[in-house]
C-alpha cells in the first residue's frame, strides 16, 4: 500500500495519533502536499456517505474529522498561501434564538474537511451578523444556517432573505431537524442537507458551480 | 371500566385493555424529590456537579455551557481530578415535601413514580461537551469506562436513598441516546459502555420494589431495543415516529411497550390546533394499535412548551378512545 493509500485509510479509520506521521512520510517520498490533502479529502467524502447512510456514527466522523485535522497541521506550512488548495471560506452559525450546536459543529467540520476554511460563529447568530461576516472575510463562497427547533424556523427564513439580499453571489445552504428540502426552496435557500456528511457534499456542488 | 394501572397492565401484557393508556395518566411523577436538578428560566447558574447551565429568555430549554473555562471535565485522562460527586441529600426536612406527596397517592390507581435525570450517557457530554465525550469513547476507552462506572456507582447511592424514602414503584429515568434520526453510538459502542451500567442500575430498581422502568430518550433508537429490553426497560417514552412505531411493535411487543409516535415537534409551538394533534395523533393510534402502545408526546413530562398542547392532546387521546374502542 503507497504512503497516501495509508493517510486515506488511518484518515477514514481516525488515527490522528498516526496520520501526521504517514503524511510526512508521504511528503519525503516526495508526494505533493496538494495531493495529499486530496487523498485526505476524499477519505473524509467516503466518511460522510458512510454517516449518512447509517453504517457509522458521530464518534467515528469525529476521530476521523480529527485525524484529518492533524494531518492538514503538517502540511499547512508547505501550502501557505496557496489558495488553490481551498474551496472557499464558508460563514456557519446557528440562527438567531436557537442553541443548538452539536449539529452545528459536525457539519462545520465536514464541510471544513471537504476543503473549506470555515468561520464559526457559534449559535443564536442573528441574520445581520452573517452579512457582516461575508463582507469581513475574504472569498466567501457559502453561508450554512441551521435551525433545530421549529419555533426558529422563521428565523432561518429571515437569515436566507436578509443574506440573499445583502449578498447575492454568496450561496446559502440550510439544515435542521425541522428543514425540509421543500422549506428549504420557499425561504429562498441554494441547497438543503439532511445531515453532515450530505452538506459537505452539497457544499462542494454549490461553491463549485 | 379498568383502574389505569390495571389497563396499563392489559396493554403492556397484551391483554383486553378498555381504553388507550392517556400520556403519563399511571405515572404519579414525585418532582419533590431532592434530586439536585435545577429548572431556572431566564438564568445562568452551576449545578451540583459544577456543571454551568444557562437558559435564555424565549427558549424552549436549558444547555450546559462549554467553553473551554466551564468545562468541568477538562481531560478524560484526569478525571478524578476534576469530577466531585456531589453529596447526596438524606435528611428529612429535605425528603418531606416527597415523602408526603408518596404517601398521599392512590397506589392502586396510579404508581408512585420518581423522576431520574440525566443519565449515565448524558452525564458524559455535560461533564466535557458531546465532542470530547464521544471522542473519548475512542481514544480513553479506559478511563470512560472508570468514569461511568463512578456516575453508575453515584446513580446507585441515590437509588438506595430514593428507596428508603418513598418506595416507588415506577422509575422514570431521562437518558437522550440519539438524534432524530440516529442513535449517537454505534450499537457496539453503546452494548460495551451503557448497557452494563443500566443493568445495574436498573436491576437495582427491580430488585428493591420497582415494578415498571420507564425510559426516555425522544430520539431515533431503534437499534438500542434489544439492550432496553436487556437492560430491563418496560416502556420506552418518547420513541418518535422515525422508529418506525408499528413495525418496533411487531418486532417486540411483549417484552417492551413503546409510550410515543406524536412527535412533539409536530405539534407543539406557537401556533398549535387540536386538529393537527388529533390528525397525528390518530394516525398512531391506528397503526400502532391498541397493545404495547401508548400515544404521548415525545416530551419528557407531562407538560407541553406552549401552554395548552399536553391537555389538547389528553382531550384527544381520550376521544380517540371512544373512536377505536
Amino acid at each position: 500500500m503507497s504512503k497516501i493509500e495509508e493517510v486515506k485509510a488511518k484518515v477514514e479509520s481516525g488515527k490522528s495519533k498516526l496520520v501526521p506521521g504517514l503524511v510526512q512520510e508521504a511528503l519525503d517520498e516526495g508526494s505533493a502536499p496538494g495531493e495529499i490533502l486530496q487523498a485526505m479529502v476524499d477519505s473524509m467524502s467516503v466518511v460522510g456517505d458512510k454517516f449518512s447512510s447509517g453504517e457509522i456514527f458521530v464518534p467515528e466522523m469525529l476521530i476521523a474529522a480529527k485525524a484529518m485535522s492533524k494531518g492538514v497541521e503538517v502540511l499547512k506550512p508547505l501550502m501557505a498561501g496557496d489558495g488553490s488548495a481551498s474551496l472557499g471560506t464558508c460563514i456557519i452559525g446557528t440562527v438567531a434564538g436557537d442553541l443548538h450546536d452539536i449539529g452545528k459543529n459536525l457539519v462545520s467540520m465536514m464541510i471544513e474537511s471537504a476543503g473549506f476554511d470555515m468561520v464559526d460563529l457559534g449559535v443564536d447568530v442573528p441574520a445581520d451578523s452573517f452579512v457582516q461576516a461575508v463582507k469581513d472575510h475574504n472569498n466567501v463562497k457559502l453561508v450554512a444556517c441551521s435551525g433545530l427547533l421549529t419555533t426558529t424556523m422563521p428565523a432561518l427564513k429571515e437569515a436566507v432573505a436578509t443574506i440573499k439580499a445583502a449578498c447575492p453571489d454568496v450561496k446559502v445552504i440550510v439544515g435542521g431537524a425541522p428543514v425540509t428540502p421543500e422549506y428549504a426552496t420557499e425561504v429562498g435557500a441554494d441547497g438543503y442537507a439532511p445531515d453532515a456528511g450530505s452538506a459537505a457534499v452539497k457544499a462542494k456542488e454549490l461553491a463549485t458551480a | 371500566m379498568l383502574t389505569k394501572k390495571q389497563n396499563l397492565m392489559e396493554v403492556m401484557k397484551g391483554g383486553t385493555p378498555d381504553r388507550f393508556v392517556n400520556q403519563y395518566e399511571f405515572m404519579n411523577l414525585i418532582m419533590e424529590v431532592p434530586l439536585g436538578v435545577e429548572f431556572n428560566y431566564g438564568q445562568t447558574w452551576k449545578d451540583h456537579w459544577g456543571i454551568t447551565w444557562r437558559w435564555p429568555e424565549g427558549q424552549l430549554g436549558m444547555f450546559p455551557v462549554h467553553d473551554q473555562d466551564l468545562k468541568v471535565l477538562k481531560d478524560i485522562t484526569e478525571w478524578q481530578k476534576y469530577v466531585k460527586l456531589p453529596e447526596i441529600t438524606t435528611s428529612d426536612e429535605a425528603w418531606a415535601a416527597a415523602i408526603d406527596h408518596a404517601n398521599s397517592v392512590d397506589r392502586n390507581e396510579e404508581y408512585v413514580t420518581a423522576f431520574f435525570a440525566p443519565g449515565i450517557f448524558e452525564m458524559t457530554h455535560h461533564l466535557m461537551s458531546m465532542e470530547d465525550a464521544l471522542m473519548a469513547l475512542y481514544e480513553e476507552p479506559e478511563a470512560m469506562h472508570a468514569l461511568i462506572d463512578a456516575l453508575t456507582e453515584y446513580e446507585l447511592s441515590f437509588a438506595k436513598v430514593l428507596i428508603e424514602k418513598i418506595h416507588p414503584e415506577c422509575i422514570f429515568h431521562h437518558d437522550d441516546w440519539g438524534s432524530q434520526k440516529s442513535s449517537f453510538v454505534s450499537p457496539e459502542m453503546f452494548e460495551e459502555f451503557f448497557l452494563p451500567a443500566y443493568k445495574k442500575i436498573y436491576g437495582f430498581y427491580k430488585a428493591n420494589g420497582v415494578e415498571l422502568i420507564v425510559h426516555h430518550s425522544d430520539s431515533y433508537a431503534a437499534n438500542l431495543v434489544p439492550f432496553m429490553i436487556e437492560m430491563g426497560i418496560d416502556i420506552w417514552q418518547g420513541v418518535m415516529t422515525t422508529n418506525n412505531v408499528p413495525e418496533l411493535i411487531k418486532q417486540y411487543g411483549g417484552k417492551i411497550t413503546f409510550m410515543g409516535d406524536i412527535d412533539s415537534g409536530r405539534v407543539d409551538f406557537p401556533g398549535w390546533t387540536r386538529e393537527k394533534i388529533y390528525e397525528d395523533a390518530k394516525k398512531a393510534c391506528e397503526e400502532c394499535g391498541k397493545l404495547y402502545f401508548i400515544p404521548c408526546l415525545s416530551q419528557g413530562l407531562n407538560i407541553s412548551s406552549f401552554p395548552g398542547v399536553y391537555e389538547a392532546t389528553s382531550e384527544v387521546i381520550d376521544q380517540l378512545s371512544k373512536e377505536m374502542f
